[in-house]
């Protein structure tokens, strides 16, 4: 993992250094996806503003071990262990609605913060800092996005971060779950608008041998707020 | 000093080549889109294949108009023979089951992009993109389903802006936009993955923007599964001229899906405040689980 | 050559643009077959061109005819030779006088009349109703210039003619946007000209003075309903030329149709609950349907067609 890890800081670097320019992740950043962005729910709102039932795991490829676990889902006893979290991780956690703040926390790392469920997640540009995982969030390595053949990252080209060492959680409120085979690859583009609307679009690419029989694949989209307006970070709830 | 001499001129020489009269054309920008693309259905799955319940307005930013419009629709509507082979609208298009086919029309003499042309198989639409810069049609031209598109490229990203539309759904359980909406898309690829935007725009229907995400795959086979030959038939026997509706207040499906899913009434009628994250805490306080 | 193709299509396509000016200025398209619409002149003006003259239905607003004819002029240089008025209002008879001048009707040995006038300008033919509404008794200020009246005329049914190797018909519709409208239907083209039965602007103005009722406009709406046929995948195939707004298909009219349809049905409701005329203004019958076709001034607001369907429905007969 560590040497594939490696390869995506290289590959994240040489757009830049392709360019002549030793600059940082920071300062040859694509595009801008800081500041604060609110989700706009105007999919899967059944799953996403509300919990849904139990045993309900409609559109989720699970497959026969991953329905299995779906059906004993008890949130008495997630509340009982402190796992409230469990749709608060990395798989998930975009899809719950909230806002969420994205910031530099330094030349090599954007820092996603989440007001629902109050949860960070670190993306590093260099891999070596990525750390071991084993949380909520796990170990996040990220580059500005080249496509194979290309010359390099077009402007505008978004961001990609890959996400493994996640602790096992649920890919939704009601016990959906995913296992700690996980990896997670996601895709943040910005789109700027004539009205001046923009929007964050994250794909999301769950990929899990264990409990699905593809990979899980959405598409979440958050408006740009001017400010800090309704931020409000709120603890886990298990449903 | 050489050293630079020698990049200098070279610059020049590349710059030379960039712009001279040899016919050489410079990269254009954007990535290849072409090929056979499938949908990914894993949100909104009931909704975009059996199709929506009535009156589930969830999350759509709609005018007073536009539900009352959609708590007057019947859905006998569709026995009506004009309105069996109506086609699903750009905006919404992309939203059922289809298979999608990109491809690049190119001047046979330049190379430059003229056009990305889509065909969606179902309904059997066939898509153009204008990539000339050429201008929209004036507003007496005719509206169509796809209706008129022209595209330009921002880094990887394909932006899209559709006018001339028709009326066509936002959900098609009754709420729809008139011909008057806009479209904007982005189509966004990264590697086998194609993530298609739309927002859609109508100031009688909307009370903001309705933006939605749609994910597809790159498929290595041809996707064209679906033929549209539509027939109409006269289903049900009646009157000429007659349009089936609901009378205002006497939608007698109003509580059923909102009863069915144990959510109040009110979200199911749907409008902006539905889509946001502050709805949810409201949701809590009435006791929605 | 693919993309010259293209461009080709799209050329033969219906709605290309022949002419587009500022603001203000006319917009001529074409529709289909021998059939162009120019726009911005008041009601939509259709325009029939080929080997023998030209046909035009509508004239425009009368300040706005020189432009009219330039636009005329600028699709054929051959003889205007008919005018056909779908109804008599002055957004589409108001050039009726400048377009007759600049046209001609061909004589032979057999005409009648003063024989130095028959040939100057063209003919001007409307259902018998327009007739009467433009004219006066003599001894009596006619409403418009005699040059702008009807120089034939029908009753009922319909009128035919063949011209530019099309057949035409000019088919009555009693009692709907007024006494006196006309479909007029080139069968080659595969058009149809509205004329005010259908607009895509606004509600329709039911003129409820000059013999407009609702139950003619709702049966006018589902005549044109009968003779267009889309196209492949419910697109084109017969086009319609509405009275204002932009060319259409069937599926356009049938959004339209419904909307008429669905808010004589409520207004009937409200009017068998006892209702009066205020209140059912009050009630919001039609707030689905103001936001787009509701105008805030003028013809065709919700409060002018609701008025128009209460009263025409409430009439004695």
């Amino acid at each position: 993992m560590k040497r594939f890890q490696g390869v995506l800081f290289i590959c994240g670097l040489l757009p830049l250094l392709v360019q002549g320019q030793a600059r940082t992740p920071k300062a040859g950043a694509t595009v801008d996806l800081t500041g604060y962005w609110v989700s706009v729910v105007t999919e899967d709102w059944l799953y996403r503003m509300v919990t849904p039932a139990k045993g309900d795991y409609t559109s989720v490829p699970l497959n026969p071990a991953g329905r299995k676990l779906a059906d004993t889902w008890d949130p008495a006893k997630d509340e009982a262990s402190g796992n409230q979290c469990k749709a608060y991780s990395a798989p998930a956690v975009m899809r719950i609605p909230g806002r969420v703040l994205i910031g530099w926390q330094d030349d090599y790392t954007l820092k996603v913060e989440t007001d629902a469920g109050t949860q960070t997640r670190l993306f590093h540009f260099d891999a070596s800092k990525a750390g071991a995982g084993g949380d909520w969030q796990g170990a996040s390595v990220a580059n500005w996005d080249v496509e194979a053949g290309a010359r390099g990252a077009l402007p505008g080209a978004g961001l990609r971060v890959i996400t493994s060492h996640i602790k096992p959680g649920y890919l939704r409120k009601n016990g959906v779950p995913y296992s700690g085979n996980v990896q997670l690859t996601e895709y943040y583009d910005r789109v700027n608008e004539t009205n001046g609307d923009s929007w964050l679009i994250v794909k999301t690419i769950v990929d899990d041998p264990t409990y699905l029989n593809t990979p899980f694949i959405t598409s979440t989209h958050f408006k740009k707020q001017a400010d800090s307006k309704g931020w409000n970070p709120t603890p886990c709830m298990a449903r | 000093m050489r050293m630079c001499k020698a990049s200098f001129a070279l610059a020049l020489a590349v710059g030379a080549w960039g712009q001279g009269p040899g016919g050489y054309n410079p990269v254009g920008p954007g990535v290849s889109l072409q090929g056979n693309w499938g949908p990914v259905f894993h949100e909104d799955a009931h909704e975009r294949g059996p199709g929506p319940e009535l009156v589930n307005y969830l999350g759509l930013p709609i005018t007073d108009g536009a539900r009352m419009y959609g708590l007057a629709w019947d859905a006998s509507r569709f026995t009506i023979p004009e309105h069996q082979c109506e086609v699903h609208i750009v905006s919404y298009i992309y939203r059922g089951p289809y298979n999608l086919r990109i491809w690049e029309d190119r001047d046979p003499v330049s190379q430059r992009l003229i056009a990305i042309k889509q065909y969606i198989d179902n309904y059997q639409q066939t898509r153009t993109i204008w990539m000339d810069d050429r201008p929209h049609p004036p507003d007496a031209a005719p509206h169509t389903w796809m209706g008129f598109s022209t595209g330009k490229w921002d880094g990887n990203i394909l932006t899209v802006y559709t006018t001339h539309l028709k009326w066509g759904w936002i959900r098609r359980n009754g709420l729809r936009h008139t011909d008057q909406a806009t479209l904007t898309e982005h189509f966004i690829r990264h590697g086998d993955h194609l993530t298609h935007v739309s927002i859609l725009t109508d100031p009688i229907t909307l009370t903001e923007p309705l933006i939605k995400t749609q994910d597809l795959v790159l498929r290595v086979q041809n996707g064209q599964t679906w033929l549209y030959p539509c027939e109409p038939v006269v289903e049900i026997e009646r009157p000429r001229g007659t349009v089936p509706h609901y009378l205002p207040g006497e939608n007698p499906f109003i509580h059923e899906f909102a009863d069915q899913y144990h959510i109040p009434a009110e979200a199911a009628l749907g409008g902006a405040q539905t889509a946001y994250p502050e709805y949810e805490s409201k949701l809590k306080q009435a006791g929605t689980k | 050559m693919r993309a010259v193709a293209a461009v080709l299509a799209l050329a033969a396509a219906p709605g290309i643009v022949l002419a587009q000016g500022n603001s203000g200025e006319l917009v001529t398209l074409k529709v289909q077959g021998n059939v162009y619409v120019i726009s911005g002149a008041g009601g939509n003006i259709a325009v029939q061109t080929g080997d023998q003259g030209v046909l035009v239905v509508d004239t425009g607003l009368a300040a706005m005819s020189d432009k009219v004819v330039a636009a005329i002029r600028k699709l054929s240089d051959k003889p205007i030779q008919y005018i056909i008025n779908t109804h008599v209002h002055p957004d589409h008879t108001g050039g009726n006088v400048a377009v007759r001048k600049a046209g001609l009707t061909y004589v032979g040995a057999n005409v009648t009349g003063n024989l130095t006038d028959a040939g100057v300008g063209a003919q001007i033919w409307a259902q018998d109703n327009v007739l009467k509404r433009m004219s006066a008794p003599t001894g009596q200020q006619a409403p418009t210039p005699f040059d702008a009246w009807p120089t034939e005329t029908y009753l009922t049914g319909r009128k035919q003619l063949f011209f530019n190797g099309e057949p035409i018909e000019i088919v009555y519709q009693p009692a709907a946007h007024t006494d006196g409208d006309s479909l007029v239907i080139f069968r080659r083209s595969d058009v149809v000209v509205a004329g005010d039965i259908f607009v895509t602007t606004t509600y329709p103005f039911i003129d409820v003075d000059r013999g407009g009722s609702i139950q003619g406009e709702v049966d006018a709406l589902n005549n044109i309903m009968d003779i267009a046929i889309p196209g492949l995948q419910d697109e084109g195939g017969t086009y319609i030329i509405p009275g204002h707004g932009h060319i259409c298909d069937q599926p356009d009219l049938l959004e339209y149709r419904d909307m008429v349809t669905i808010i004589r049905d409520r207004i009937q409701a409200a009017i068998k609950k006892g209702m009066t005329l205020e209140q059912v203004k009050a009630a919001g019958l039609t707030k689905d349907y103001d936001g787009r076709y509701g105008a805030k001034t003028g013809f065709g607001t919700a409060d002018m067609f609701v008025e128009a369907i209460y009263k025409t429905l409430t009439r004695k007969k």
